[in-house]
């Protein structure tokens, strides 16, 4: 749905639309894996697709700085979390110190925080179990460690991915 | 073959990580730290199968959708751990300590 | 590489064997809920595999369509089976 309120200049609505074509132009490049064959129907479908998802899911504010600095640092941590966890699965002694701990969150925008709580659940040792007001409700495999601090770096990245506030909404 | 010696070794360092989430999942006291093993070992395993099969790939366009699989592997799993813990969360299941 | 490949696929499909014990031990409906999880990621792997042992590059189209269809999944089995009175899952 198309907010009304933002008056959406003619440039961008064309880039817009530009945009999405070549996504999934990429999407269906990779569906058919490169076959040439398929571009008949393909070019047909992508374009119905592209401009049907403009109405059904209007273009979100990201930045491209922002995503080039959280995915090698998502990929890393991410590959921390797993050895982190292996680690502990495969050792005979099973090292565990659980705990729960309350995150507050700066984030303002929903998909924002979705994202948050999402990405949480992959890099080590949290786990997001519910999102209550402005708190992070996460679980911890192990309470030794700043999780404070290495919350705060994720969430720096998330709002420079979203271009965030990194502030609470007000009203 | 190089590539092949270390799509290789990508595989054994995969096979390790999905053994070691599933032997979480059957030694970890409660469902949550259970949930922190199977989402966290099983997606670095996937990825690092991604990673092997992704050198062998006969095309870009092969690479492109390995990628894509794992991706939405990981939509699908972040997602449902997070839902599975405030689930049982507010079911009332305690932290093991 | 065939070899290995079907090789790898067997050894997670045992891995999946040795997850069913939690699904059939509980304690909780969240420990089986667990288990659609491992299933899902531990298929798409088998499934990839099997379509570069086979040469069978329609098993990767399975694989992204069993990912597509585990988003889907996990939101309706956690909303049918573990609604919370008066909540709403999207809200947050």
């Amino acid at each position: 749905m198309r907010q009304s309120a933002v008056y959406e200049q003619p440039r961008a609505r064309v880039m817009t639309r530009v945009k999405r074509v070549l996504l999934f132009a990429l999407l269906w490049w990779l569906l058919t894996e490169g076959r040439a064959e398929a571009w008949g129907m393909g070019a047909v479908l992508v374009v119905a697709a592209a401009l049907l998802s403009v109405s059904l899911a209007p273009p979100v504010a990201w930045s491209l700085p922002g995503a080039l600095r959280f995915v090698p640092y998502f990929i890393w941590r991410s590959l921390v979390g797993g050895v982190d966890v292996a680690r502990r699965a495969l050792s005979p002694a099973r090292p565990l110190q659980p705990a729960v701990i309350e995150y507050p969150l700066r984030l303002a925008l929903p998909r924002s925080r979705l994202f948050m709580a999402g990405v949480i659940s992959l890099l080590p040792g949290t786990l997001c179990t519910e999102i209550v007001d402005d708190k992070l409700w996460v679980h911890l495999l192990d309470r030794r460690g700043d999780f404070q601090r290495d919350l705060g770096i994720l969430e720096q990245k998330v709002a420079g991915l979203f271009r965030d506030e990194n502030r609470p909404e007000e009203g | 073959m190089l590539i092949d010696g270390l799509s290789l070794l990508l595989l054994i360092a995969g096979m390790i990580f999905f053994l070691a989430g599933t032997l979480g999942v059957l030694r970890f006291p409660d469902v949550y730290t259970r949930l922190h093993a199977l989402t966290k070992a099983d997606n670095v395993g996937l990825g690092l199968i991604v990673a092997a099969l992704a050198l062998q790939a006969p095309a870009w366009a092969v690479v492109g959708k390995l990628i894509l699989v794992w991706l939405l592997v990981l939509v699908a799993s972040t997602l449902s751990c997070h839902l599975v813990a405030r689930t049982a969360q507010r079911r009332g299941v305690t932290p093991w300590q | 590489m065939t070899l290995v490949y079907l090789g790898g696929a067997l050894f997670l499909l045992l891995t999946l064997v040795a997850g069913l014990w939690r699904v059939l031990r509980g304690p909780t409906a969240a420990d089986r809920m667990l288990a659609a999880q491992l299933f899902g990621t531990t298929a798409v792997a088998c499934l990839l595999l099997l379509a570069e042992a086979d040469r069978a590059p329609a098993l990767r189209d399975v694989a992204l369509v069993f990912a597509l269809l585990a988003v889907v999944a996990v939101v309706t089995f956690v909303r049918r089976n573990w609604r919370a009175a008066g909540e709403d899952l999207d809200a947050d």
